[in-house]
């Protein structure tokens, strides 16, 4: 082989840059903006972090906002393997190369983009913040390079490292439910940062001291460490970090040349899969006989075998919990927020074809009576209560027992029941009304053309639930402005839930005649995606 | 002559298309019947019209005499349908998708059950009834969408392109299971573009192109005095005589 293919592979990796643009007006607009956002977030965080010099706590901020961005750059390609081509060394595997110079290559191919000069921005900054004297500034430089190669390096080994699992039909799965991860993420971060902001920075501290340990933190750390004059430590840490990156130079050249070696994952027989028995017994016998139990041990497989549905249950479930549950904590939250699970929760009802995506027909072709429709919806919505019932009754006890409000909560409940009966009714009739497809493929959760069918499905249906619920919401306001309504307050908990009952029957016979008689129509309305 | 499944007058349009041009159409019973003709002729519009997957603009379809519109109850649990371009529910294992099938459809569990054993094991899945139908290959697709449909023994099978993507192996066994069902008089609705298929396996062909159908009958009949049905067919379509010698004259061996 001749000269090096260090130069080839930027080479490659800026045409692919490139290329991406070129493809259309939208994606270049998209690239740029991003681009102009990411610099100036980064100017934005430099010079914050630059204010930052002198603080007192300016290392316990730094050294876990580097372990942070060392975090992201650990799971970002697991959850956008299609980001970076360069990332797929089995697009390589064609060529004569050795694994030494790929790897060398590859490396310095990775630190072209916005990533790499964001993470260098924070990087820098971080520095800045806690560097004094000559000595720091020296460990500084070298910190830096350190600290920005071992988070390449880590992309770079996790992806080569999970390269089976991103060409499978598992990993596909797996970067589904990364928009939710991000969605439930973005809420602790939120708390997590109001609870800084009551706190105060000096609430770092502890995390920091661990933190300084971990490369490539660690690297930064000993910036800290050199300004405060322990050579002996920051010499310990930058060493760590250097461990840090031979090491994961060594797993990935390792993994690399094991995957270049090998038949690609996506046409070895997954065996693991196929021998795992599925024991569909034990579901089964708990439910009753019928179409029933048929149509709710399907819904119910779903919720955990479907990419799409459990990442919508997931964000359901963990919103319906956050919202109640962190307000009580912070004593900012009222207790009837804990009506909110039983909401959240209830959108699962809303389009339950679009659910079954054009596998519709299979359930069509067993419907010849508004009774089979009946019962199918009624199916769906009885697998819905199985987990939602039990689950909103708990976030309501936690939520009251955090606020400690005890005689509040058969009010509570008996709201909550009433509104995710409301839920379930109105997701019922919206179902048959208003169905639309969900897209398989990627994050989009609406086809493209119906976004404003299922924006009006979904808010004008829970517009509908809240006024559906108005009688149940009335009696609780009577039972507490009126002088002897509390001693009347327990009462609420069965009248919600008949009233949620009741009305949910009466949602599921509206929509059953409309699903029985619009069969085709539904089926095309599902068959976008 | 008992008619299996008869279309009178049906049309569909899409927009500016129209897909079925006015059919009519009488079916036999006991046959193994074969819908034949090129791409985006109407013929998935036309099975999805007949089994009550679409409905039609105008026009009436009647099953062993019944009406798929007027009388769902009596047809759907008559006919068994493997479409085309739609999914299953991938997310259940083989085994698991027959058992939902069969017991949506009203069957008895304990029957279902024993039916999806001995169908998995004709049809060759026993090996990977535990696996999920997302991970099956095109050919394992078609023989579970198969035996769903043959789950409740139906008396009109409908099969939309049911040997497309299927491998040599896994063809003749669909072939087998189906040929066996005809026998006991069951009539087989199957849509195809592979003359030699239909050929080979049909005793009734209907011939449609542009949505209209342009010959129907006995294979016999159809064939009429060409040598084979590829023949017949090119005729009936009008695609005969496209000259492909005079271009691509550089293409082949020889000169460089």
């Amino acid at each position: 082989m001749t000269g090096d293919i260090t130069p080839v592979v930027v080479r490659l990796k800026l045409s692919l840059l490139r290329n991406g643009l070129r493809q259309s007006g939208g994606r270049r607009a998209a690239y740029i903006a991003s681009a102009v956002a990411v610099l100036l977030f980064s100017v934005l965080q430099l010079l914050g972090l630059i204010a930052l010099r002198g603080n007192e706590h300016a290392a316990s901020v730094v050294v876990p906002l580097v372990a942070v961005l060392a975090a992201g750059w650990a799971v970002m390609p697991l959850f956008f393997p299609g980001g970076d081509e360069t990332l797929d060394p089995t697009r390589l595997v064609m060529l004569p190369l050795r694994p030494r110079p790929l790897v060398r290559a590859l490396l310095v191919a990775s630190l072209v983009g916005i990533g790499p000069v964001f993470t260098l921005c924070m990087l820098v900054g971080s520095v800045v913040s806690v560097a004094h004297g000559a000595s720091a500034y020296v460990v500084s430089v070298i910190g830096v390079a350190l600290a920005l190669l071992v988070c390449v390096a880590l992309a770079r080994a996790v992806a080569v490292a999970n390269i089976r699992l991103l060409t499978s039909r598992k990993g596909r799965d797996l970067a589904v439910l990364s928009g939710l991860v991000i969605a439930v993420g973005a809420q602790v971060v939120n708390f997590g940062a109001q609870r800084l902001g009551s706190g105060g920075l000096g609430q770092l501290d502890g995390p920091a001291e661990v933190l300084k340990w971990i490369p490539p933190a660690s690297a930064i750390g000993a910036v800290d460490s050199a300004s405060e004059g322990s050579y002996g430590i920051a010499v310990l840490q930058l060493a760590l970090s250097a461990a840090a990156l031979i090491g994961l130079l060594a797993l990935w050249s390792r993994h690399l040349t094991r995957l270049m070696t090998s038949p690609d994952g996506s046409t070895l027989p997954s065996s693991q899969g196929a021998a795992r028995e599925r024991s569909s017994t034990g579901l089964a016998r708990l439910l009753p006989a019928g179409r029933t139990g048929t149509v709710m041990e399907r819904s119910l497989r779903y919720v955990w075998r479907d990419p799409k549905t459990k990442a919508a249950w997931v964000t359901s479930l963990a919103i319906g919990l956050i919202v109640p549950v962190f307000n009580a904590v912070q004593g900012t939250g009222s207790i009837y927020f804990a009506c909110f699970a039983a909401g959240m929760l209830g959108v699962q009802m809303y389009n339950q074809f679009g659910q079954d995506t054009s596998a519709f027909w299979m359930v069509a072709m067993t419907i010849s009576s508004t009774r089979d429709a009946y019962v199918e919806l009624r199916g769906r919505a009885l697998a819905l209560l199985v987990i939602t019932l039990p689950y909103a009754t708990l976030v309501t006890v936690v939520t009251t027992a955090l606020i400690d409000d005890w005689p509040k909560l058969p009010e509570v409940l008996g709201v909550s029941f009433a509104l995710l009966g409301a839920m379930l009714a109105t997701g019922a009739w919206t179902s048959a009304r208003f169905p639309y497809s969900i897209p398989q493929e990627g994050y989009k959760n609406v086809a493209p053309g119906q976004s404003g069918l299922a924006a009006a499905a979904v808010v004008g249906g829970m517009v509908s639930a809240a006024l559906l619920c108005a009688p149940v919401i009335a009696l609780t306001i009577w039972a507490n402005v009126s002088a002897d309504g509390d001693e009347w307050s327990w009462v609420l908990l069965p009248i919600g839930a008949v009233y949620g009952t009741a009305i949910t029957l009466a949602g599921l016979r509206l929509a059953a005649p409309r699903t029985a008689r619009q069969l085709p129509e539904i089926l095309v309305a599902v068959s976008k995606g | 002559m008992t008619s299996a499944v008869s279309v009178r007058g049906l049309w569909k349009r899409f927009g500016q298309q129209v897909a079925v041009a006015g059919i009519d159409l009488e079916l036999p019973a006991g046959k193994f019947i074969g819908l034949v003709g090129p791409n985006g002729a109407g013929k998935t519009t036309t099975l999805s019209m007949v089994t009550g997957l679409l409905r039609p603009d105008q026009g009436s379809v009647e099953i062993v005499g019944q009406d798929v519109w007027r009388d769902p109850v009596n047809v759907k649990a008559r006919i068994g349908v493997l479409p085309e371009g739609l999914r299953l529910f991938e997310r259940l294992s083989g085994r698991e998708l027959l058992a939902y099938s069969g017991r949506l459809r009203g069957l008895p569990g304990a029957e279902v059950d024993r039916r999806a054993a001995q169908l998995l094991d004709v049809l060759d899945l026993a090996g990977a009834q535990h696996k999920l139908v997302v991970d099956y290959s095109t050919g394992m697709r078609k023989k579970i969408g198969l035996a769903a449909a043959l789950l409740h023994n139906p008396e009109v099978l409908f099969l939309d392109e049911p040997f497309e993507g299927v491998d040599p192996v896994s063809a003749q066994t669909i072939r087998g299971v189906l040929e066996r069902y005809t026998a006991s008089g069951a009539t087989v609705v199957f849509s195809s573009h592979v003359m030699e298929l239909v050929e080979s396996l049909c005793d009734w062909v209907a011939v449609m192109a542009a949505g209209r159908i342009r010959a129907h009958g006995p294979l016999d009949e159809v064939r009429g005095g060409a040598p084979s049905l590829q023949r017949a067919f090119l005729e009936l379509v009008g695609a005969q005589g496209q000259n492909t010698g005079a271009n691509l004259d550089w293409l082949g061996g020889g000169a460089r």
